[in-house]
């Protein structure tokens, strides 16, 4: 028989158990789709958290803020970011080094925040003065790095050094725990799902025992008995993927409509699940459904003829 | 031609199924297996399609040593046999032709092949119109024959049967054997497990008994062999009017010219 006539038999046959036993195949179905689809939004909301990530990456900040200088020592206090700032444009991770005077920090705060200025009333000395420095993407790999940060630290007249690196590390962190958690999760569901199909299959296996021997005693091949419930578990999985894939479309477009606006949605949802995502899924389950399929069968001896009598 | 040399088959706890048995049928010949119940009938059936490993001793089946195949190969070695039951062993939810046309469809005929080959078994079993029927939709005997054409599909070399008219009532078993008859006729090697002593001593021919696995008695009936064909048109008491499994007598020459088909 030709492998493509095969598998064209193991599929009819497939199709066939599939109806018959239509109800713990149901199961399995959902099983696997409810598996996939946890995944799956672990999968978009950790995509979507390290592309901010990696956007804040492009334009990575260290902001030196200086201690607002006493009365009669502005000058110095000039001098000493000019300085700072002259020497940080001599590294090669730096692309540029600006200054912002306490006065240019009251105006940006004013400018986004109009509703909040009147904070700043109360304490004149609100925000200090300080030095931008736009660094490299990646700037944090070379070395020589941390140690100039350090510096920075020790600097004359600086009072703190707020690097973007940690924030976005921090961001990192989530999205490796939310990955982490994905995988974890999703790793188990779908060996859940896995093992629950591998059980229909095998279940199945018993409901057709008389069948797959009679197919043993024609002179059928292990292939040919064994192919259709292999078709039948990757069949499984494929539509339990499909399912899943569909539901988190449908999910992304209803929970992103209504989070529309929220920082956390612009944060998670900012993009929906791409065709390969979705792709992903469907051949996720296929592979997980036959996987089940050979290793429920793995070992077993279908329809070997039974001894009737001696 | 089937081979037992000093054939042994023993299960765990000791029960021995079968001991130091040897035989052969030749090529074309058509030979019945007797004894009473648990006398070691199936299981010595079963060792000729690897249904069972034998504990001791080597059998051959058309010179393949079939003791030591490998587990790989013993498909097609039952692809040169045809296997026929008392339970007549049907897949009820599939039709005739598809139950008939099992072996052509693993062996890679396409459709048309299929139907051929299941219409000309069934043609010889006498049951072409019933292609399209499920097999709880036929009589006892009607089943019997479906699974003979099964077993018949491909001209297997051997055909084996375990008790096939064990669940028919006479006139049915009659019809049966007669079936078997005329596939030797043409050619295939019969074995034929029963303990219907009436059939056996009505065909004649060869004999082989077991009593509690050892083979006790191997003789010649009527001094026929290879057997003499009885008149298949002999009525056999009242027949089934829904039953059409009387075989057609062959054109002379027929069935030689078919027999040398055979492979």
């Amino acid at each position: 028989m030709t492998f493509r006539r095969a598998l064209a038999y193991f599929f009819r046959e497939a199709a066939t158990g599939l109806v018959r036993s239509w109800k713990v195949s149901f199961v399995a179905v959902a099983t696997i789709a409810v598996s996939l689809f946890v995944g799956g939004v672990f999968l978009v909301v950790g995509g979507n958290l390290s592309r901010v990530a990696e956007r804040a990456k492009e334009d990575v900040r260290v902001v030196v803020y200086f201690d607002p200088a006493a009365e009669g020592q502005q000058a110095e206090r000039n001098r000493e970011m000019e300085g700072l700032a002259r020497q940080a444009k001599g590294k090669a991770w730096v692309l540029g080094a600006t200054l912002v005077s306490s006065d240019e920090a009251r105006q940006r705060f004013v400018a986004t925040f109009p509703g909040l200025a009147e904070l700043l009333d109360r304490d004149a000395e609100a925000l200090p003065p300080s030095v931008e420095i736009r660094v490299t993407p990646e700037a944090d790999a070379t070395a020589g790095y941390d140690e100039w940060i350090d510096q920075l630290h020790r600097s004359p007249g600086v009072s703190t050094v707020d690097d973007d690196r940690e924030w976005i590390n921090q961001l990192k962190a989530v999205v490796a725990v939310v990955r982490g958690l994905g995988l974890a999760l999703g790793g188990i569901l779908l060996g859940a799902a896995v093992f629950t199909i591998g059980s229909v299959i095998r279940l199945t296996t018993y409901l057709y025992e008389e069948e797959i021997t009679i197919m043993r005693l024609v002179g059928a091949t292990e292939f040919f008995i064994r192919g259709p419930f292999y078709a039948e578990g990757l069949i499984q999985g494929f539509l339990g993927g499909a399912l899943a894939a569909g539901g988190l479309w449908v999910a992304f477009q209803v929970t992103a409509a209504r989070m529309q606006g929220a920082l956390l949605g612009a944060l998670t949802l900012a993009r929906p699940p791409s065709p390969e995502d979705l792709l992903l899924l469907a051949a996720l389950g296929a592979a997980g459904g036959l996987v089940g399929g050979v290793i429920s069968l793995r070992g077993e001896n279908l329809g070997e003829p039974p001894v009737d009598d001696a | 031609m089937i081979q037992f040399f000093h054939v042994a088959k023993h299960y765990p706890g000791g029960q021995v199924a079968l001991d130091d048995v040897t035989f052969s049928v030749l090529r074309g010949e058509f030979a019945f297996l007797t004894g009473a119940s648990g006398a070691g009938k199936t299981t010595l059936l079963r060792l000729i399609y690897r249904g069972e490993v034998p504990s001791a001793g080597r059998i051959l089946v058309n010179g393949r040593n079939v003791s030591s195949l490998p587990r790989h190969k013993i498909p097609y070695l039952r692809r040169t046999l045809g296997v026929v039951f008392q339970n007549f062993r049907l897949i009820d939810r599939k039709t005739v032709f598809e139950n008939v046309s099992y072996l052509p469809r693993i062996l890679g005929a396409d459709r048309t092949e299929q139907r051929q080959a299941a219409l000309e078994a069934l043609r010889r079993v006498g049951l072409a119109h019933r292609l399209s029927a499920f097999p709880p939709q036929l009589s006892g005997g009607e089943q019997q024959r479906v699974a003979i054409a099964r077993a018949v599909v491909q001209q297997p070399e051997i055909l084996i049967a375990d008790e096939p008219t064990g669940n028919l009532d006479p006139d049915l078993s009659w019809e049966i054997v007669k079936l078997f008859l005329e596939i030797n006729r043409r050619g295939t090697t019969v074995l034929l497990a029963t303990h219907d002593r009436a059939t056996i001593e009505r065909v004649g021919g060869r004999v082989l008994t077991l009593d509690a696995g050892r083979l006790v008695g191997d003789v010649t009936l009527n001094g026929t062999m290879p057997p003499a064909l009885p008149d298949l048109d002999e009525p056999a008491g009242p027949t089934n009017p829904e039953d059409d499994s009387v075989a057609q007598p062959e054109q002379p020459g027929q069935a030689e010219q078919e027999a040398a088909e055979t492979p």
